[in-house]
């Protein structure tokens, strides 16, 4: 099920964060339904032995 | 020798050239401003133009010739820069109306290193607003138009540069790459870019949008040109700690050697999957010719390339924290693609952006031991041609993808994966589609192995179809 507006406008009001319109925020959907497919997508990988971070070696 | 000449000539033709004073630098940057002058209505490639600073920058460097003072193959060539790289004392906009009066104090450590080789800087180029887009039409400067097609975009977000290059105004330009922005214009303009490894080059004087995806790079008219570039921009800067104390090998030294024995890997998965039609014959018709030259096909396996679309998260949430105070104080002045593409990285949650950390760590360790099968991986440099510049969408095999804004990204699927796991890449012209306009194939190698990089790209650039091809609108074309 898609994100709410209001969770939307609750995230922005309890985070400080930059306030935007019903309007607005239909625009920002496209960015954000890819976001959340990419989470679904993450759901069945296994992270649980990878590390954040780089690490750029020569040997690389 | 006619300015028409002068224009046509690759920095490697024309440094032995300068280095015996048979081309004069003060004639040279007359000949590319005047060629800036008469294209930019046409173009729309600067947002500044440097005239009286670039002719005193090539009278000191024609009299430090004739005093003895050769500083290498830069030296009297000029060069445009992206207008998101500070230039002490000069306007640097990074392509936005927030910025529209910003002059920086120093230079980017990679503007110094060219001015130090005697570079002779004659504009700042247009750009994506904030450098974040692949389409290089700007809200506020206007729309880059590529020279193959002026309808169409360069790419970006270094619009401005390919489109110099490739016109023959420049004969360099240096581009930042955070998804694909050298690369792109590169392969969309027909000329060749370059994403060196992480921590090759200083990324200090950029308004760096990600913790580790930024790189600066050059576009250029040959291979051999990009290598004499890279030469001066590369090396560990102090003061830049996401440089890398490797040293600099002499890239020159690597072209013209065979490619006998190399392996060069093919994926079999992501990278060919959605192309246009004509982009995928002219790429496969470059790995049918580097086997010609000796290379041995492999097809390679990247199953982790399933994920690579976490980045983005990453990516988000960087750019938002960038623009926070900008978007707080100027959030007006935003044109609406930047704007509705940037804000959603305030919803990204602290999970999932580790999560796309891990994901990217995986990955890398994916590419680091396909790399131990393979010298070299070819690829196509963007899905399709140049897009027109009106196209708010394409289409790919039936199916419509974004061009540009909120939930776009398909041009850069294939350029964005290097900047996620930080090997070099390259892209060089290999032909033109039905409507004349460029398609790019894309080179990789192992970490710091630029060297491998120009060897590879300079034995196909010898025999692509590209060869001696030039966009109407360049002079003498």
């Amino acid at each position: 099920m898609p994100i709410t507006n209001e969770t939307l406008k609750a995230m922005i009001r309890d985070y400080n964060g930059l306030e935007l319109s019903d309007e607005e925020l239909e625009l920002v959907r496209p960015e954000l339904e890819n976001y959340f497919a990419e989470l679904k997508k993450l759901e069945d990988l296994d992270l649980s032995d990878a590390f954040s971070g780089r690490l750029m070696n020569l040997s690389d | 020798m006619s300015n028409t000449d002068l224009l046509r000539m690759t920095i490697s033709e024309l440094a032995p050239m300068i280095k015996n004073k048979e081309v004069s630098p003060v004639e040279l940057t007359e000949t590319a401003l005047a060629e800036a002058d008469r294209l930019q209505p046409t173009l729309n490639s600067f947002i500044t133009i440097l005239h009286d600073r670039a002719m005193n920058q090539a009278r000191a460097a024609e009299e430090a010739i004739s005093r003895g003072h050769y500083a290498g193959p830069l030296h009297g060539i000029p060069m445009g820069i992206k207008d998101n790289l500070a230039t002490a004392g000069i306007k640097t906009t990074v392509g936005s109306k927030v910025l529209a009066d910003h002059v920086p104090e120093e230079d980017a450590e990679v503007v110094t290193r060219c001015r130090n080789a005697g570079a002779i800087i004659i504009g700042k180029e247009n750009l994506e607003e904030f450098a974040a887009g692949a389409t290089s039409n700007n809200p506020h400067y206007g729309a880059v138009h590529n020279p193959w097609g002026l309808d169409h975009i360069p790419g970006g977000s270094s619009g401005g540069g390919g489109a110099n290059v490739a016109a023959g105004v420049t004969f360099a330009s240096l581009g930042t790459d955070l998804g694909g922005s050298v690369r792109l214009p590169g392969t969309f303009c027909g000329v060749v870019g370059l994403k060196q490894t992480y921590g090759r080059v200083s990324q200090r004087g950029l308004m760096v949008t990600s913790f580790n995806g930024d790189h600066i790079g050059p576009m250029t008219r040959s291979v051999a040109d990009s290598a004499l570039v890279l030469q001066v921009l590369a090396g560990n800067d102090p003061l830049d700690p996401s440089t890398v104390p490797v040293p600099v090998p002499d890239y020159s030294a690597y072209l013209g050697k065979s490619l006998k024995g190399l392996k060069m890997g093919v994926p079999s998965n992501h990278y060919f999957d959605l192309l246009d039609g004509e982009v995928e014959s002219a790429v496969r018709g470059s790995i049918a010719a580097l086997e010609e030259l000796g290379a041995e096909l492999q097809e390679v396996s990247l199953p982790m390339m399933e994920y690579i679309g976490a980045m983005r998260i990453a990516a988000m949430a960087d750019g938002v924290v960038t623009h926070e105070p900008y978007l707080k104080a100027h959030r007006e002045d935003y044109g609406p693609d930047v704007f509705y593409r940037t804000v959603p990285g305030q919803f990204v949650l602290g999970k999932d952006y580790s999560k796309s950390l891990k994901v990217q760590r995986l990955i890398q360790a994916e590419y680091a031991q396909v790399m131990q099968q393979v010298d070299f991986l070819v690829t196509p440099t963007a899905p399709v041609a140049a897009p027109r510049i009106d196209a708010k969408y394409i289409s790919i095999n039936g199916e419509e993808h974004r061009v540009r804004g909120p939930g776009s990204g398909v041009i850069s699927r294939n350029t964005s994966p290097m900047n996620a796991v930080g090997l070099p890449a390259i892209t060089v012209p290999c032909g033109v589609n039905k409507s004349g306009l460029p398609i790019g194939v894309q080179f990789i190698t192992g970490a710091f192995e630029e060297g491998l990089l120009f060897q590879v790209a300079d034995n196909y650039e010898n025999v692509s179809p590209s060869q001696g091809l030039r966009p109407a609108v360049a002079v003498g074309a």
